[in-house]
Parts: structure tokens; C-alpha cells; sequence
């Protein structure tokens, strides 16, 4: 039986993806969009039969006139309903990386490109729905949560856009694969940080690398630049925006290492190297990472941060 | 599953529980004043709860409540309607349940059933009633049921009653065309079973029995009893005298109608005279009896001609009823003779009542041997002495007819009638009263004679040897303005006419403007009631014959199909027409050529430039690439170069014109490879993926 049923949904997805293919940017058409009556629209249909008997025993016109003029709404709400999801607009629009088990934000925008779109109900499975209307030639711009688990790239599924506007007798829907990737990074575990230089195998050389403790200078500013590391005083005075430049030995710099690194599983050393990136990165000290082959050399700033969380959230996934 | 959880935890937002509750009262307004008076009241209260219950002031009934309730409610309709069953019983535990389920109302589903409810009871409510001015109410309930519904259906927090009910009109105004094809079409088929009529049993009209001394104060009703349209000239109104049935039997205090001496075929008769047809639209009467005139005859299936010649219809007339017949007015009606039994039927009297009027009768009988000279003399009788045509006439003793012929002398047509009636009987002239109503007024906004209930009338038949039936009316003799204009006339002076209904716009028939307006609503009320309310399968049978030309159901249903087809269509492209496109002819260009770019699986992303793009195509479609070119470059000569906001006519056809080259050049499908040269992912501006 249940084989069966995934042997079906395992079809449906097949010949949804043949349908719907993956895109950043869709408009929603009749090749998108699916409707069928509601179970109020069938009880409806129940109730307009009742009335007809009614009408029949009874011999009486009024009565046949609200019975017809009730399913010619019926009718005419189809319409209306699949006019709702028609040339409605889809976009990504991006998404911000987050940790294993945290809400991936999803932005989305709809634009509303010909007419106004009320009521549309956009959800994943097992996710909680979110409702808004667009107005005509407008734009909404809106953030879907979706839960993630594992680290690595996370893709949301097919989006859900639905209506039953307006009399909730028929549901038209699309599901529309956006093509989303959100980089899902370990889970972090904050541990006490483990002894210096843990990992810096042969690493002797007394080469001087951009440190916190002693100053040497000033350079150019870059981005990923810590801020606190600004120069402001320089800054106030119109010369530019520069960032102070330490220096300190090798030795004093952090390697984190995956191989040396507790933990019961490789999960949970990666959860663990995670904690210790985002405590050095936020005390500010440099810090060297070196994850199977992925060697990243000692450096700190937003950007190497990330640059050490993708490699983490990554390792093992062949990318 | 889960959802389904998610969604009977969601509540009635605040706005469409104001709806509901509009809607409710809508609903329940044409039922209320049938129902008793507690009813009105626990709407009042199950209101204020519910109102109450929004405002987290009280919680919803308990189960223990809900039992109560329910018990309660089926009490209600028991002592009201002393049964449970049948109709009447039916729609009021109905609208019970129906305020009773506002308590219970928690999710949006329960506000569905409620509508739902409500959609059922505006249908029940036309069983009752069928007037243009409830049907104008029900729509417009209807349309508050449906803006509720819409309001089920809008964004919590956004929703708006107004645009839900202007959502609702809209929407019900396209139904309207698919709906007026349905009701002419659909085929009209007879009942599936036997239902019980609405009322109960309660018939209106005539009644089979008749007793003037009973009667001190005759109250009738100024409404409608049934309409006539005459094919030719209308008669004169003196001889519009409207046949129903026949009162052959006297008990002594009351004349009543016989059944066995009209059920059977008509004996001889001979038509004479000019035919006169003319066709009647009777409503519902839950009666069998038929209005015509004198000598008449029908070809329709559902009515009969009686021994007593009447029309009379097969069934007792459970709706708004029209037949054809055509009358010869001077038709002799037996001529030859009566069977023994008639004879005795028609002579036969109480013995213990009445005696100064059988010596009356046996005076007369001596003076006039011959039957006609008789029947003349009484009228004489009745003309000359100091007769009084009254609606309130004094009740009369034991010997009824003695103390109306002679002592008080005041009465109206039954008084006369009976008397004149017993009168030739005790002659030994066979008599019988004949039923029905007399005059109508005539419309002149129409060709047709409206007969109200106030023209209801009762006269004699006698039968004379050689004539065969001879109508004789008493009344006549009395009152002739009663015959010659109507009731009106006759009572003008006493004011009894109507004299319990003073917003009866009947009464008011001497101020013209009024009465003017009275009869184009009586000639409308007489449309609605002919070709709405009476299309059934006769009507609808008739209506396809003159129309289509054809009964066949084949062919109909190719016609249906055809008109359906005629009307969806180009309503469902309405409904779905495309919102236009930007006005901007570059815009435009833009947007044509982008819509077909998107079926090769080409689309321009967010926030790229047109050069960016048009790179990018040439690389998908190498083989446009001259084309791409020139139409990129005079898009973006004429969108980011010109001055001027608008192109002029000269660079729009320029452009529409490289758009068309384009347009040929692209290719029925992409090649598989292409696809990948499009990769997004190294593009900067690709902001889905991380």
C-alpha cells in the first residue's frame, strides 16, 4: 500500500516537474495553475440538488430560480478563482544563510503585473501558511520561514500558492518550484575554546599575520573588515575610511582543526568547530581552519567567518 | 490532515461575523410574522450571545445547554404546529436550528453551514409566498449571504464589507445570464412524489356551503381571485357571471354543494351564440373548482365539464393555474328534459322550515301556471317590494328564508338566491344556486378582467321545460349597479366595501392617480404570475413551440447546449480577460516579446539591463543574432536615449517592426544545450542561491 503511494507520488513529482520546471522567476498560467471544487463547493452541489427536488415536488418557479442562480455562481466563482492565481507574478528573491535548525527566511516577491490577486495563501507542507492580497500593478515583498535540520544546501520544495477567493467554492493552486538554495550552516555548540594552535602542524614560521595585539599601521578599508577595528578618529576627519592593522605571531593564532576536534560524531565536531568560529569571530582574534582538504589560512573579518561556515556546512557534500 | 487541524482552529474574523449576523436577520425577516412571537425573541437572544461570545464576555453553551435547546426548539414547533411532521413543522425547526447554530458557530465551517442554512431558507421562503416584492428581497438577501461568504474568504484583518459586497454583485450579476437559460430550458417534469402544501391544508376562495342567516357581517378580502384575458372584445360587465359550482342541496339553514350531482359527463346541450375565448390564470386555491362562464368548454387536459356544467380541474389547483376556454353564452343546458332523479334532486326541500314562504310559492303557483311566468313574477316580486342589498345584514332566526322575504328584507346575494331558490323549489321548479363571481374590473392597461374576492356572488339556475337551465338573478332586481359596475357602487353610501382593510388600495379605486398605479401593478403582478410563476412544463411546451418551433427534447437539448455554449463562453472570457498591459508601446514591445521568450524557457532576470540580456540571448540564440541586435539597439535608443517621454509614431512602427522580425526569427524550441548557456549561476545578480 505504501508502496504503492510512493510509487504514485514518486510519478506525480516527475510529471509536475516536466509541468512546472525549476525556475527563480515564474508567472503563474494555465499550464501552472490546477483548480478543483472545494468540499464546500461539493456540499454546495449537494444542497442545489436538494433544492431541485424541492422545486420539482413543489412545482415552483422561485424555487428553480435560486437553485439556477446559485450554480450559475458556482460557475461564474470558478472563474473568479482561477482568475485570482492568472498572471500573477513569482520571484526569488533571495535568502540569507542560517544555522541547522533555525527558520530559513525565503523572500519572495509577487507582483501583481495585470489586476489584483486577493487572498492568496502560500505554504509549504508542514509549514505555516502565510496570507496576503496584492494589489493591482504592485509589488509584495515577503519573508516565508521554513524550518531547517541539516546542514548543507536547503531546498524548500515546491511553494504552495493557493486561493479560494472569492467564495471558497473551488481551490486553484500552483505549485511552483523556485529554485531556492539556502546554505544551511552547522548547528552551533559553544564549547571552552580548546589550547592554542591545535592542528598548526609544522607551523613554524615566524611569519607575522594580521593580529589584534600589536598595531602596525593603517590600510585601505575592505569589506568583512571587523568594526571595531575601524579607524573612526581618521574617518571623522574626512580622510577616508581605513581599518587598523595588527600584528601578532603565528603562534598566538587559532587553528581549528576538524580532525582534532571532540566530539561523538562528525556532526557534532562540526557543531563544535562552528561554536568556535562564531567566538573568535566575535572576540575578533584570527583564526585558521582547516577541514579535511579545505585549508583556509588565519584571517578574520565577516568574510572569512563565512567563508570557514560554508566550508563546514559543506564538508563531506562534495561541493 | 495536519492542515485541516490548522484550519478549524482559525476563528470568524470580527468583520464576517457583523455579516453573518446581518445576514441572518435578512434571512429570518419573511418568516417572522408566521411565526409566533417567541421566536423573534430567541433570535434576540442567541444574537446578543453570540455578539457576547466574540467579545470573550461569555463562553459557547455547554453540551448539557445544547440538549436543552434542542428539546426546547422541538417543543416550540410542537405547540405551535401540534405535529413535527409536514412542512409548516419543517421550516420552523429549520429557522430554530438556524439561530440555534449561531452559538455553536467556531470556525469558518460553521459559517459556511450557516450561509448554507440561509441559502435553504430563502428557498423555502418562496413555498410560502411568491410575490414580486419578497422574490426582490430574497435577492437582495441573497446577495448579503454571498458578500458573507466572500467575507469567509478575505484576508483576516483586510477584510472590508463593502468590497466583499461589492464583490457578491458582481458576481451575482454574471450568474444571471447562465441562470435565466437554465429556467427557460431545464425541463419541467411533474412532481417526483406527493408533498404536503404550505399552510397546511387552508384552501382560499369559494366555499361549498352557503347560509346567509349565519352571516351578520360579511368581511371580504380586496384580493386578487383570478385574472382573465379576453381574445376578443371584452363583454359587458352584467354578463360576466363566473361559473365555480354548483349548491343543489338545502338542509333548511344552509344550501351546500354535492358532489355526486357534478361528477359526471354533462348530459345534452347545444351550444348557441357567438364562442367567446378567453383564457384565466387562477392561483393557487388548493380547490378544484374553475372559473367560466356560461356554455363552456376546454381543451385542456387537466380540466373536466361537469353534470352541472362547470369546468371543473382533475386535481385541486396546488399552483398559480392558467387554462383556455371558450364559452357560448346563450347555450341551452338540457333542454329536453331532467332524469327523475335530477327532478327530485332539484325540488326536494326540508319539510319542517319556511312555511309562509311555500304558501308564497303556492300562491304564485296558482296565479302563474306556466314555470317562466312564475320565475318572472318573483323577480318582480323582488324588484318591486322594499328589498335592501347590505353587507351587514341581521342575523336570522330559525325560519331563514321567511323572516329575509318578509321581515327584515336586507341581505346580499346569498340572501337572495336562497330565498329565490327555495321559493321555485317549493313551486315544484327544479332550482339550484349556482356559485362563482360576477363582474371583475376591467384593466385597461391590459386586455384582460381582474376578479377579486370581493366580487365573489351567488345566483339561481331554474330549469324550464323547453329552455333547460335558465340563470335568474335575484340580486339583479334588488341592486342592478351591483351587476352593472360592480360592488363598489352598490355599497357606496353604507361604506362597508372593504371595510376592514383601509390600506387596501382597492378601496381607493376614485382617486385616479392611485388607481392608475394600482393597475400597471396589477397588470405586472399579472405577468410575474403568467410567465414566471406559471412556466411549467404546459408554459414551458408552449413557449418552446412558438419559439423553436419544435417540442422535440432532442432538439431542444442541441438548442440548450447552443444557448449555454452562447452564454458561458463569452462570459467565462470576460470574467478571464487579461488586465491590460502597460500603455508605454515600449513597454509593451517589451513585454509581448518577453511573454514569447518565456515559452523557450528565456526569462530576463530581476534587475537586468536590456544589454546584459540581449548578451545573454545571443548566446542562447546565436541565429537571431542580427535581429536581437536591432531591436535591442532602437529599445534602448528610444527607451534611455531620446528626449522625448513618448517615441514618436515613426520609432513606435520601427520598433514594432524589428519586434515582428524578432519575432519570426525565434525558434519553435530551444535546442537542449542552449538551456545551460544560460546557467544563472555565475551571474552577480542571481540572488536565490547563496
Amino acid at each position: 500500500m505504501i508502496g504503492v503511494r510512493q510509487r504514485a507520488s514518486g510519478l506525480f513529482d516527475r510529471w509536475l516537474k516536466r509541468r512546472i520546471p525549476p525556475a527563480p522567476r515564474m508567472t503563474l498560467s494555465h499550464r501552472q495553475i490546477f483548480i478543483v471544487p472545494t468540499r464546500a463547493g461539493l456540499a454546495l452541489m449537494l444542497l442545489l440538488l436538494i433544492m431541485l427536488i424541492g422545486a420539482i415536488n413543489y412545482q415552483n418557479s422561485l424555487v428553480y430560480g435560486v437553485t439556477f442562480l446559485l450554480g450559475s455562481l458556482f460557475w461564474v466563482s470558478l472563474h473568479h478563482t482561477y482568475r485570482n492565481l492568472a498572471s500573477l507574478e513569482v520571484h526569488a528573491a533571495g535568502s540569507t544563510p542560517v544555522f541547522a535548525g533555525e527558520l530559513a527566511p525565503l523572500e519572495l516577491n509577487l507582483i501583481a503585473t495585470r489586476h489584483e490577486h486577493q487572498a492568496l495563501l502560500l505554504s509549504w507542507p508542514n509549514s505555516q501558511s502565510r496570507q496576503l492580497d496584492v494589489g493591482k500593478a504592485t509589488e509584495a515583498r515577503v519573508t516565508l520561514y521554513h524550518p531547517t535540520q541539516r546542514r548543507g544546501w536547503f531546498s524548500p520544495g515546491r511553494l504552495r500558492i493557493e486561493t479560494r477567493y472569492p467564495l471558497g467554492w473551488f481551490v486553484a493552486w500552483s505549485l511552483v518550484d523556485l529554485d531556492w538554495q539556502v546554505l544551511v550552516y552547522p548547528r552551533a555548540i559553544s564549547l571552552p575554546m580548546p589550547p592554542l594552535g591545535v592542528g598548526g602542524e609544522g607551523a613554524v614560521e615566524q611569519q607575522m599575520v594580521e593580529g589584534t595585539d600589536d598595531f602596525q599601521g593603517l590600510r585601505d578599508y575592505q569589506p568583512g573588515d571587523s568594526r571595531r577595528r575601524l579607524d573612526w578618529r581618521a574617518y571623522s576627519r574626512g580622510q577616508g575610511l581605513h581599518s587598523k592593522i595588527f600584528a601578532e605571531p603565528l603562534q598566538s593564532t587559532q587553528w581549528l582543526d576538524l580532525a582534532h576536534t571532540p566530539g561523538v560524531d562528525l556532526e557534532q565536531r562540526l557543531s563544535h568547530l562552528t561554536g568556535w568560529v562564531m567566538q573568535l569571530e566575535l572576540a575578533g582574534k584570527p583564526y585558521g581552519l582547516q577541514v579535511g582538504e579545505t585549508r583556509i589560512a588565519p584571517a578574520t573579518g565577516e568574510r572569512h567567518r563565512d567563508r570557514c561556515l560554508r566550508a563546514l556546512a559543506l564538508y563531506g557534500s562534495g561541493q | 490532515m495536519k492542515k485541516a487541524k490548522l484550519k478549524a482552529h482559525s476563528l470568524i474574523p470580527r468583520n464576517s461575523l457583523a455579516w453573518l449576523l446581518t445576514a441572518q436577520i435578512v434571512v429570518l425577516l419573511p418568516h417572522l410574522p408566521r411565526l409566533p412571537f417567541w421566536v423573534s425573541a430567541l433570535w434576540f437572544g442567541c444574537a446578543l450571545w453570540r455578539v457576547q461570545i466574540q467579545r470573550m464576555r461569555w463562553g459557547y453553551p455547554g453540551p448539557v445547554f445544547k440538549t436543552l435547546g434542542i428539546v426546547a426548539i422541538t417543543a416550540g414547533v410542537w405547540l405551535a404546529e401540534r405535529t413535527l411532521i409536514g412542512l409548516d413543522a419543517a421550516v420552523m425547526l429549520l429557522l430554530l436550528l438556524f439561530m440555534f447554530k449561531l452559538l455553536e458557530m467556531r470556525n469558518p465551517r460553521d459559517a459556511i453551514v450557516v450561509i448554507y442554512l440561509g441559502f435553504f431558507i430563502i428557498a423555502t421562503a418562496f413555498l410560502f409566498n411568491q410575490s414580486i416584492l419578497l422574490t426582490l428581497y430574497q435577492l437582495f438577501s441573497l446577495l448579503v449571504l454571498v458578500a458573507a461568504l466572500v467575507g469567509l474568504q478575505q484576508t483576516a484583518g483586510r477584510n472590508d464589507p463593502s468590497r466583499a459586497l461589492r464583490a457578491g454583485s458582481i458576481l451575482l450579476l454574471q450568474a444571471v445570464p447562465l441562470m435565466v437559460v437554465l429556467f427557460v430550458f431545464f425541463p419541467r417534469i411533474g412532481p417526483l412524489w406527493s408533498v404536503d402544501t404550505p399552510g397546511g391544508s387552508a384552501t382560499t376562495g369559494l366555499a361549498e356551503s352557503m347560509a346567509p342567516g349565519d352571516v351578520a357581517d360579511l368581511a371580504r378580502s380586496g384580493e386578487l381571485a383570478f385574472r382573465v384575458s379576453f381574445d376578443g372584445p371584452i363583454p359587458a360587465h352584467e354578463t360576466l357571471y363566473w361559473r365555480a359550482l354548483t349548491l343543489s342541496t338545502f338542509d333548511g339553514r344552509s344550501w351546500n354543494h354535492l358532489d355526486f350531482a357534478s361528477r359526471a359527463e354533462p348530459r345534452d346541450w347545444q351550444p348557441v351564440g357567438e364562442p367567446l375565448s378567453y383564457q384565466v390564470t387562477t392561483k393557487a386555491t388548493q380547490q378544484p373548482w374553475v372559473f367560466s362562464l356560461r356554455g363552456a368548454t376546454s381543451e385542456d387536459e387537466r380540466l373536466v365539464l361537469t353534470r352541472d356544467f362547470m369546468l371543473r380541474a382533475r386535481r385541486p389547483l396546488s399552483e398559480t393555474t392558467s387554462y383556455r376556454a371558450t364559452s357560448y353564452l346563450q347555450s341551452m343546458l338540457e333542454p329536453q328534459d331532467l332524469t327523475s332523479t335530477q327532478q327530485r334532486l332539484y325540488t326536494i326541500l326540508p319539510l319542517d322550515v319556511d312555511p309562509r314562504s311555500r304558501a308564497f310559492a303556492a300562491d304564485l303557483r296558482e296565479q302563474y301556471p306556466d314555470d317562466a311566468d312564475l320565475v318572472q313574477a318573483l323577480l318582480e316580486y323582488f324588484n318591486r317590494e322594499p328589498f335592501f342589498y347590505t353587507l351587514r345584514p341581521d342575523t336570522l332566526g330559525a325560519n331563514t328564508n321567511d323572516e329575509f322575504l318578509f321581515d327584515t328584507r336586507r341581505g346580499f346575494c346569498a340572501h337572495y338566491a336562497g330565498a329565490m331558490a327555495f321559493v321555485l323549489r317549493a313551486a315544484g321548479i327544479p332550482a339550484r344556486i349556482v356559485a362563482g363571481y360576477q363582474g371583475g374590473e376591467i384593466n385597461p392597461s391590459g386586455n384582460y378582467v381582474l376578479v377579486h374576492q370581493f366580487d365573489a356572488h351567488a345566483w339561481v339556475e331554474a330549469w324550464l321545460p323547453g329552455q333547460g337551465w335558465v340563470s335568474v338573478d335575484p340580486t339583479y332586481q334588488v341592486a342592478p349597479q351591483r351587476i352593472e359596475r360592480g360592488i363598489q357602487q352598490a355599497l357606496e353610501g353604507e361604506g362597508s366595501f372593504l371595510e376592514d382593510s383601509p390600506m387596501s388600495a382597492a378601496r381607493y379605486r376614485n382617486i385616479s392617480w392611485i388607481n392608475a398605479a394600482r393597475l400597471r401593478w396589477d397588470d405586472i403582478n399579472f405577468q410575474w404570475q403568467l410567465r414566471v410563476l406559471g412556466f411549467q412544463a404546459d408554459r414551458q411546451s408552449g413557449f418552446f413551440q412558438r419559439w423553436l418551433g419544435t417540442t422535440d427534447w432532442q432538439r431542444i437539448g442541441v438548442i440548450l447546449l447552443g444557448c449555454v455554449a452562447l452564454v458561458m463562453i463569452p462570459l467565462a472570457l470576460w470574467i478571464l480577460r487579461p488586465g491590460r498591459l502597460p500603455r508605454d508601446p515600449r513597454r509593451r514591445a517589451w513585454a509581448r516579446l518577453d511573454r514569447r521568450l518565456q515559452r523557450l524557457g528565456l526569462q530576463a532576470k530581476r534587475g537586468e539591463g536590456p544589454r546584459a540580456w540581449q548578451a545573454r540571448l545571443s548566446e542562447a540564440l546565436p541565429g537571431c543574432r542580427v535581429r536581437l541586435d536591432a531591436f535591442f539597439d532602437e529599445y534602448v535608443q528610444q527607451a534611455y536615449a531620446s528626449a522625448d517621454k513618448v517615441a514618436d509614431r515613426a520609432g513606435q512602427a520601427r520598433l514594432r517592426e524589428y519586434e515582428r522580425e524578432l519575432r519570426r526569427c525565434l525558434p519553435r524550441r530551444l535546442p537542449r544545450g542552449a538551456i545551460s548557456a544560460l546557467d544563472t549561476r555565475d551571474l552577480p545578480a542571481e540572488s536565490s542561491r547563496l
